[in-house]
């Protein structure tokens, strides 16, 4: 029996190969993003999931208030980690003090690499649960050790054991490799860590952290701090005791920004980071749960449009379902039959899109800068695969299957079958929903490029072109500033070097306590500092908006400010030429303004910032490269001049413009994202279009042969059948314009750099869905229109 | 002379054998005739009919309505020709069931682009003649079978055309509703509209001034 019906279901498959063919296509489409999202999903809820004890790991943060606003911070004050582990310690299993982690150079005798790490308290290990290939979770203990990731070993050491093996960290750092850990996964925040150094060797290391100890300085925030709650307690208990511990340690001067502590979950990292006034309001999982409501529209809709294009065929095989029932068929098997065909539809299109996600991993992990292999081994992804192979067959099948079976013979055989008007008026239901979420798609998609076209146009006030950083990694470019240049001058290469604390597309430093004439004393100052050379303005190329750049020829220039516009505003100062700030318990003159340089988000306003000299405290080089030479030889030439005065460092550097550019990838992947699903949309509405109006004119195939005998000609009859969907579709967008407009306008409110949204976006999505909706509609409508009426006509 | 058929074949081909649905008919049509075709089922009666009114085609032989050569004419130009000068009654009426009588009528102006005074004027016009005034806001549902048909007949006149095809337009009438339906087609033709009717009752026929009998795709 079961062979009978796979076998007619078959042929009835190859009988109506146009149909089968968008029947199966769209399915297959629908499962196959399904499929990609959930494993995208799946990808991002298990991130940091590889940490064993990855729900009892807080990042610890601060709220501070200035002037009303609170904002959070990550770094925290020295004497934190002790002061925990001394006074809240039976809350916490482990208290992890750690520097910031950067790119640092590692180096054995002949070779060097930059890699990314950090220092961190000897608890780390365990607390990461770090899957450990040599050495165990003490290989920090001793501060001259390093334990590194199986990358690094493998990099350094090839395949031998390197525990023992001596290693230089900063070309400064003399320490012994104590540990080798298995790479963290890609779906970890700590996935770049590739050493981690212990945190004694930090502090002994370095002057300034040494400072803080030896002071106890509470007011200097420049550390990460992790913890790891002990077992029974909670978060938001654990929260709550520790909330006062640095402001109850502060000298009163600094009481004013009141600092509160707070846990940040482990799990929440990577999809809730983002706070407002001390709140977190979420942040990814906006977009996770954006795109697995999409995933999942899609897949309903695909299903929709099965049960939509099998119920249209239906009283084509209204006849069938007379005959089988005539000669003593059951209902049941009638049902059996109709399920048996959903259900060969839907392997096939399930075996289809499996080969779309296969084919398609590659480019959608680029796409979503994702490393997600397609789990063929894992038995739970089939198991749920199958699961979702028998729910659509049910789903998709059991109205064509309940609905045909119960047919009338003697009424169907006669010819007089007419399907009801619900069914109709279920279609248009669909047709309308399916419209209204392109249309809303649509409009979210060319909002999202217009807000990234109209962040790209925005002035950057400075020159990137030919324009290159260098991080100064390492010690050994200290104090060659004016010899290095002279160099890199002379060999042609570049036509102006310079320095800076922070690089051009970040902000590293911030002061308070700056003071001016007119300044209300209530008023908490925050401005972005940068220290640079002489020569930055002529590198970097920025513009003056008034008085002069820094200049060798004025010795009082050592302590003079150059503000950007935005401080001008910020400050309230008229005629900024000549005024005095006071900072640091010194004066400063403003020499100059500069038109606003973009160095953060290029989709928020730029940062008051004052830029003043001081040459020993710079981190990053900028050169501008030679316009008149080929960049390959400057930079060939700059490699030089870097190994003669910086011989045990690796040169790299990055082009400016390229680092930018890379602000715009996260709403470059929305767009991209939302292109491709906006794509599925209408790929999919317009089937479910198109079988709904074959439905239709199948239905009014003896009104259409009438019309044409009474005179009705093909363009009469294209307009008659035609009329429906536009009036469906205009509804459609009618209700989708407001839900796209509170969408976008809610997505824009992130950015307070955000483009207007236009009219004509709206009336350009509403046309594209008319025009999309008469192509679709208008092939059935004049093939039906074009059959002769003699054929529709003949019933008796 | 209205129409004029000569020579005309039709044939479908079926698993190698030729099957001859027309075969060498030779018919003339003047105005004002009344004209019935007989025959068994099967013999080709409704074939004829579709292909006068050139719903249907043909493969061989001449056909001219009015010095037209339809065998020659473009499919454009032969569907003005049939939507100016025939109009169609059927077996089982054929209404439209969304629309009501009146609309049902007004329709084939609506393809004409007459102006909606005119549209009016003609709608209401016919609608007095064949007395149905009181149901021109009814749908077809809502009448009986005799009343459907006077709808029909209606709406195949209300373009003026000078010939009236009707295939069985009785077939699904009782007695009495059918005689009145003939003795319409009487008057329409001593109106002066031609006539020609498909028909299987002997009674019937004899309203008619003429009668074909066909079988077999042949007239005998």
């Amino acid at each position: 029996m079961i062979r009978n019906h796979f076998k007619i279901a078959w042929r009835n498959l190859i009988k109506n190969k146009g149909l089968s063919v968008i029947n199966i296509t769209g399915l297959a489409l629908g499962m196959a993003v399904v499929i990609l999202i959930g494993l995208w999903i799946y990808d991002e809820v298990t991130f940091n999931q590889n940490h064993e004890n990855y729900d009892r790991i807080a990042h610890v943060l601060m709220h501070k208030t200035s002037n009303g606003d609170k904002r959070t911070r990550t770094t925290m004050p020295f004497p934190i980690g002790n002061e925990l582990r001394a006074k809240y310690g039976d809350n916490f299993d482990y208290v992890v003090m750690s520097s910031y982690h950067g790119d640092n150079i590692l180096s054995i005798d002949n070779k060097s690499l930059t890699k990314s790490g950090g220092f961190m308290e000897p608890d780390a290990l365990r607390m990461l649960s770090l899957e450990m290939l040599y050495g165990d979770w003490d290989g920090l203990k001793n501060p001259n050790s390093v334990v590194i990731s199986e990358t690094t070993a493998k990099a350094f050491f090839g395949d031998v054991n390197p525990v023992g093996k001596p290693i230089k960290i900063s070309n400064l750092l003399e320490v012994y490799v104590t540990g080798v850990y298995q790479d963290i996964p890609f779906n970890a925040t700590f996935n770049n860590i590739e050493f981690i150094a212990p945190w004694e060797l930090y502090v002994s290391s370095y002057s300034w952290v040494r400072n803080a100890r030896d002071n106890n300085l509470w007011d200097n925030n420049s550390y990460q701090l992790y913890v790891q709650i002990a077992d029974g307690t909670t978060m938001t208990s654990v929260n709550a005791k520790i909330k006062d511990a640095v402001y109850n340690n502060l000298p009163d001067g600094s009481k004013r920004s009141h600092p509160e502590l707070v846990l940040h979950p482990m799990k929440d990292w990577h999809l809730r980071s983002d706070w407002k006034n001390g709140v977190n309001v979420g942040g990814f999982i906006q977009y996770v749960w954006l795109f697995g409501i999409v995933g999942l529209f899609v897949l309903l809709l695909a299903c929709i449009n099965f049960m939509n294009l099998s119920t249209a065929q239906s009283e084509k095989r209204a006849k069938e379902v007379g005959v089988l029932k005539s000669i003593g068929s059951s209902k049941r098997q009638l049902i059996n039959q109709f399920l048996s065909e959903s259900f060969l539809v839907v392997t096939l299109a399930f075996v289809l899109a499996i080969c779309i996600v296969f084919l398609a991993m590659p480019s959608f992990n680029q796409l979503a800068d994702k490393h997600i292999i397609f789990p063929y081994k894992n038995t739970l992804f089939w198991l749920i695969n199958i699961g979702v192979i028998l729910v659509t067959s049910l789903v998709a099948g059991s109205y064509p299957a309940f609905y045909l079976s119960s047919f009338r013979p003697v009424k169907v055989l006669k010819g007089a079958f007419k399907a009801g008007k619900s069914a109709t008026t279920f279609r248009e239901t669909l047709v309308v929903v399916q419209f209204t979420v392109s249309v809303i798609l649509v409009i979210g998609t060319v909002v999202v490029k217009k807000q990234i076209d109209h962040s790209k146009d925005r002035s950057i006030g400075y020159d990137q072109s030919g324009l290159i950083m260098i991080g100064k990694v390492t010690e050994d470019y200290e104090g060659k500033y004016n010899t290095m240049r002279h160099d890199l001058l002379n060999s042609g290469a570049i036509v102006e070097m310079s320095e800076s604390s922070s690089p051009l597309t970040e902000v590293w430093s911030g002061g308070s306590g700056f003071e001016w004439q007119g300044k209300d004393p209530d008023f908490l100052t925050n401005i972005v500092t940068v220290c640079v050379s002489h020569d930055y303005g002529n590198t970097v190329g920025w513009n003056l908006a008034e008085g002069r750049d820094f200049s060798r020829a004025f010795s009082t220039d050592s302590t003079a400010f150059i503000l950007n516009e935005a401080a001008v505003k910020y400050m309230g100062i008229k005629d900024p030429i000549g005024k005095t700030i006071r900072w640091n318990n010194q004066d400063h003159q403003v020499i100059g303004v500069v038109k606003d340089i973009l160095v953060e988000s290029p989709f928020e306003p730029v940062k008051q910032t004052v830029y003043m000299i001081k040459y020993d405290n710079t981190n990053w080089i900028e050169l501008k490269l030679n316009p008149g030479k080929s960049v390959s030889a400057s930079l060939a030439a700059i490699k030089t001049v870097f190994n003669k005065h910086a011989p045990n460092v690796p040169f790299e550097y990055q082009f400016v413009d390229e680092t930018f550019a890379k602000k715009f990838i996260a709403e470059e992947r929305i767009r991209k994202l939302s292109t491709i699903f906006t794509f599925f949309a209408i790929f999919i509405s317009c089937l479910g279009l198109f079988g709904l109006a074959s439905f239709i004119v199948e239905r009014r195939t003896k009104e259409i042969g009438i019309r044409k005998v009474i005179g009705a000609s093909v363009f009469n009859l294209w307009q008659l059948l035609s009329k429906d969907f536009i009036k469906l579709v205009i509804l459609a967008i009618i209700i989708a314009i407001p839900l796209a407009y509170y969408g976008v306008t809610n997505w824009l409110s992130n950015y307070e750099y955000q483009t207007e949204v236009s009219w004509w976006v709206f009336v350009m999505a509403g046309i594209g869905a008319l025009m999309i909706t008469l192509l679709t509609v208008s092939f059935q409508a004049i093939k039906a229109a074009h059959t002769n009426p003699i054929k529709s006509l003949k019933t008796e | 002379m209205l129409l004029e058929i000569k020579d005309l074949f039709k044939w479908v081909n079926s698993g190698g054998n030729r099957i001859f649905l027309l075969n060498d008919i030779e018919l003339t049509v003047n105005e004002g005739d009344f004209i019935s075709i007989m025959g068994p089922s099967g013999s080709g009666k409704t074939t004829l009919l579709n292909v006068i009114g050139m719903l249907d085609d043909f493969n061989e032989g001449e056909y001219n309505f009015l010095h037209e050569p339809v065998h020659t004419l473009k499919e454009k130009y032969r569907a003005n020709l049939y939507k100016e000068y025939i109009g169609f009654v059927f077996q089982s009426y054929h209404l439209i069931d969304e629309l009501t009588v009146y609309e049902n009528i007004e329709t084939p102006l609506l393809y004409k682009k007459c102006s909606s005074a005119e549209r009016k004027a003609m709608v209401a016009d016919m609608l007095d003649r064949f007395n149905i005034v009181g149901k021109k806001d009814l749908f077809p549902a809502q009448l009986s079978g005799g009343q459907q048909q006077l709808v029909g007949i209606a709406r195949a006149l209300i373009t003026n055309p000078k010939l009236i095809l009707a295939d069985e337009p009785t077939g699904n009438l009782n007695s009495k509703q059918g005689e009145e339906i003939m003795n319409l087609f009487k008057q329409l033709n001593d109106e002066g509209v031609t006539i020609i009717q498909v028909t299987h009752s002997e009674k019937n026929a004899t309203y008619g001034s003429r009668i074909i009998n066909l079988l077999d795709g042949r007239i005998v």
